[in-house]
């Protein structure tokens, strides 16, 4: 699951720390009171005659309403010879339907109290908004029109085109997007999933007519779901919902295939990514991990959060609390409908290039081959499960939640059962999970930073290092 | 879980019957005996609760010399304590399910939790141990000094634009320390800070008294209040430095500056103008009109600039951006703009787009309709800041802290609707004017020398 969003703001200025040891705890502190239940959202699923899937979760009492519209096919649609298009299209939406200009989108919406986002992720592209309840005729009018009924502007294409190619440019000078797309091209190599952007040519060689196209392929309301979560009585939210999507309809054409299943074998080299000017190397290992709805997805979130994915994990222990290497080491778990991937990511400064890699191997293989501790073992348990109580509190959060489980095939009922898995997970699972997903040999490492840098500080070690075109 | 949802709808209907878009929270405050100040607001829609803890010290009171400092401080914070060593907070709070951070901005250091509410119990104890004295260990000191070290890098020097737009223009467009200094911190500042600097500053400024402890989530007010009596009310207060004059001497002309970056590739234009108090008559407007600017692709200055001019890829911005929220600062602040631009433009050509948006807004005003869409827009960010327990308690505890009370955390998304276009143009007349404004041009250090600055 998501770590809340509300704590990645811009220049948050964060601070944790880590027991090394399992200290007694203080003799005064007192102990955790008896657990509540912790109620999963109440889902009322439905289905329009023009199979438009519908679920929603009634929140009254605080006047906020998140909507959320997913699509079938994201980057891993995308035609072989406009890889990342879904990203352009994604922006240029918006832009203009039959009836409405860019601007009157735009406006409407920002006076419901909303702004359009419409964003491509591998296997869907995800239109949402979150708007104040009052206003939600206005803004369930806007988005209707804006699925159904885009116009793609030649104007307006052309301007997005250019600028689409300024931010590419300036998107490739950020050591994370940079090592994000590395790592999708070497665990995945040509299957689609290792689109994770559009590239220069793409972007000069989309015309409006491809957007069209494409728009008319995957936005059917057969390959769609609308999620509204947030203050309103159902039956009048489905009616209104009913009323301006009852007339969408699908086209006679067969839905795009899911992508096909991907390898599960990652080359365990190390894979370096050229910045000159970098005073640190970003350091990514990655690893083929579970699908959602796998049979150990959940033990891998609970092995992931032992090692990497807390605040008190072993991995933030050693690297930061322990050795000063870094400020942000992160692991966490990734997934795409057909695959899923197992990331560790921290940026160290440049000195402490080699040791961090050592430090981060050593973790991952110390996962891979101990068992956590009763207390370890307890506590991300406690923690995913808590956490996922807290993050199901963001309506915008719930609403983009249940359309990522729609487009994985599963059903609303997921939502709630995630924790009590998370709950019922034991070592055995645990371990069984690590082993398979965490070992080091099992993943492939993307170095960003200073070429010359990095392979002094990698010499040592007994892995292959290439430096990626 | 139905019911208890329809209960706490009830009491909502109950609390704000006034205006129809009106929403508040039940919520109460109360001082302990040794000063800390204790808000509650209930919310029974889940089983969980979210806290924070105020201290009235950020970076506009960090002593000279030692620039940074407050921040590095918020680090030693999660350090240990004599009876809960390092790590024994991390691993009580994530153990009872829950989730922590900590802020440091210009006029508070908060520290946040939230859990399922079996934790809070020792959420409150822990956050009261760290309130009475801390392990002052040279050996986390130097860690964590490391730490920051990596933080600055990742935030500032290896990553393009290096946050220029909020640590550069305050440099330049403020004229005192308290103001315009780096917050982030010099390296040799923060190479120089002592163990016994810390505990100077603890003892300083992380005083009972000096605190805003709010608590939001599934509690009853009197349990809590009687819980937050049991752990805190021991605490001695002490005396803590009366606060300094951090206003500025006022800008006589316009100040203009260029810069290189070694890792963007494209450039960047980042303008701040000074914005008045937060009280004064004029500072809603204010934040009304920075909004109006910048809030979105209905926004003015995305109209113009990237939309009908084309002189821009991106804008961002507003007052107080982006260390807050354009109501919930405590002194001097800019209406900031950053503009992302073409590389095959000159900063003079996307100023000249940008002056024409700001000359139409102070000569003509928005229309009503402008007003009512940013005001709806402005009230549903708003109440995004109150939707969970962790966000609430945070607002809630700054506006006590700035304020006394926490009457604006409710009343301003109203009175927003109060703002005339009228007062928005005044206020772009008054206070959008080049000699109020500080320019910064950023280009990519390859495409050579900067371009037509000042200086």
């Amino acid at each position: 699951m998501k770590i809340l969003h509300l704590l990645c703001a811009v220049a948050v200025l964060v601070s944790f720390a880590m027991a090394q040891k399992e200290a007694p705890l203080p003799k005064d502190l007192p102990p955790y009171g008896a657990e509540k239940p912790l109620a999963a959202p109440t889902v009322s699923a439905s289905k329009l005659d023009n199979g438009l899937t519908v679920w929603l979760v009634s929140e009254p009492g605080f006047p906020k309403l998140a909507l959320c519209v997913a699509v079938r096919g994201g980057f891993a649609a995308d035609p072989a010879d406009r890889p990342g298009i879904s990203q352009l299209l994604a922006k240029t939406m918006g832009q203009g339907t039959k009836t409405r200009s860019a601007k009157q989108v735009a406006q409407e919406l920002q006076g419901a109290g909303g702004d359009l986002t419409a964003q491509s992720r591998n296997d869907y592209i995800e239109v949402s908004t979150t708007i104040l309840s009052t206003k939600k005729d206005n803004a369930v009018a806007v988005l209707s029109d804006v699925l159904q009924n885009a116009s793609f502007p030649d104007a307006e294409v052309t301007l997005a085109k250019r600028n689409a190619a300024d931010e590419l440019r300036q998107r490739e000078s950020e050591p994370s997007f940079l090592a994000n797309r590395a790592m999708a091209k070497v665990l995945f190599g040509d299957h689609p999933y290792h689109v994770t952007a559009p590239t220069q040519e793409s972007i000069t060689a989309s015309t409006p007519d491809d957007l069209r196209k494409i728009y008319a392929q995957r936005f059917r309301p057969d390959q769609a779901i609308l999620v509204a979560v947030g203050d309103f009585e159902n039956n009048q939210m489905l009616g209104l919902i009913k009323a301006r999507f009852g007339s969408w309809k699908a086209p006679n054409e067969a839905p795009l295939a899911a992508p096909a299943t991907p390898s599960t074998t990652a080359q365990h080299s190390v894979f370096i990514v050229t910045r000159p000017g970098s005073v640190q190397t970003t350091l990514e290992f990655g690893a083929f991990g579970p699908r959602r709805g796998d049979p150990d997805y959940e033990a891998a979130e609970v092995a992931n959060a032992v090692y990497g994915g807390t605040f008190s994990s072993r991995l933030v222990a050693n690297i930061r609390e322990d050795k000063g290497y870094t400020y942000s080491p992160a692991s966490f778990l990734r997934q795409y409908r057909e695959s899923g991937m197992a990331i560790t990511r921290a940026d160290v400064r440049n000195e402490v290039t080699g040791p961090s890699f050592n430090e981060m191997t050593y973790e991952l293989n110390r996962l891979a081959t101990t068992s956590p501790t009763d207390e370890e073992l307890s506590k991300a348990k406690r923690f995913l499960v808590g956490i996922e109580a807290i993050q199901l509190q963001v309506r915008a959060a719930v609403a983009g939640e249940l359309a990522g489980i729609w487009v994985d095939g599963l059903p609303p009922e997921e939502i709630g059962v995630y924790g009590q898995k998370i709950a019922a997970t034991n070592t055995a699972d645990v371990d069984a999970a690590a082993r398979k997903y965490f070992p080091a040999a099992k993943a492939a490492i993307v170095a960003v930073g200073e070429e010359k840098v990095i392979r002094d500080a990698l010499a040592p070690f007994a892995i292959p290092v290439q430096t990626m075109q | 879980m139905k019911s208890i949802r329809n209960i706490f709808l009830s009491a909502l209907l109950l609390a704000a019957p006034l205006f129809a878009q009106q929403w508040k929270a039940p919520t109460g405050m109360k001082k302990l005996s040794n000063g800390l100040t204790v808000v509650v607001s209930e919310d029974h829609s889940a089983p969980t609760f979210g806290v924070c803890i105020s201290y009235g010290i950020g970076f506009r009171l960090e002593p000279e010399g030692r620039t940074g400092f407050a921040h590095l401080f918020e680090h030693m914070m999660f350090e240990g304590t004599p009876v809960a060593p390092k790590g024994t907070l991390i691993r009580v709070i994530e153990g009872g399910g829950g989730n922590l951070n900590g802020d440091t901005r210009y006029d508070y250091t908060e520290y946040i939790e939230t859990a399922p509410i079996s934790a809070i119990d020792p959420v409150l104890w822990v956050e009261a141990d760290r309130m009475k004295t801390l392990d002052f260990s040279p050996k986390n000191l130097e860690n964590q000094r490391k730490v920051v070290e990596e933080e600055v890098r990742v935030n500032v020097m290896n990553r393009p634009y290096g946050l220029f737009f909020a640590i550069d223009l305050p440099g330049k467009a403020f004229d005192t320390y308290p103001n315009a200094h780096n917050f982030y911190g010099d390296f040799k500042d923060l190479d120089a800070a002592k163990i016994d600097d810390v505990q100077k500053f603890y003892e300083q400024y992380y005083a009972p008294n000096n605190a805003v402890l709010a608590i939001v989530g599934d509690v009853k007010p009197d349990d809590i209040y009687a819980r937050v009596e049991k752990y805190f009310a021991a605490i001695p207060s002490r005396p803590t430095p009366p606060r300094p004059q951090v206003e500025e001497p006022s800008q006589k002309a316009e100040r203009r500056s260029a810069e290189t970056d070694k890792l963007a590739k494209v450039p960047a234009l980042a303008i701040g103008y000074r914005m008045p108090p937060r009280h004064s008559s004029d500072a809603l407007a204010g934040a009304v009109t920075g909004e109006l600017l910048h809030n979105g692709q209905a926004s003015l200055l995305y109209q113009a600039l990237v939309k009908d001019k084309q002189v821009a890829l991106s804008v961002d911005g507003g007052v107080n951006w982006p260390l807050g929220t354009p109501v919930e600062y405590n002194g001097p602040t800019l209406m900031t703009s950053f503009i992302v631009y073409p590389p095959n433009l000159k900063a003079d050509q996307v100023l000249a787009a940008y002056d024409a948006t700001i000359k139409q807004l102070a000569d003509k005003g928005p229309s009503q309709a402008d007003l009512d869409r940013i005001v709806a827009k402005m009230r549903s960010d708003l109440y995004d800041n109150l939707e969970i327990p962790i966000s609430r308690a945070s607002a809630l505890s700054h506006a006590v802290l700035f304020d006394g009370n926490f009457d604006s955390v409710y009343q301003v998304p109203e009175e927003l609707g109060k703002v005339t276009p009228a007062q928005v143009k005044a206020f772009a007349t008054k206070y959008l004017v080049s000699t109020n404004r500080t320019i910064i041009d950023r280009v990519p250090e390859a495409a050579g020398k900067p371009q037509g600055a000042g200086q």
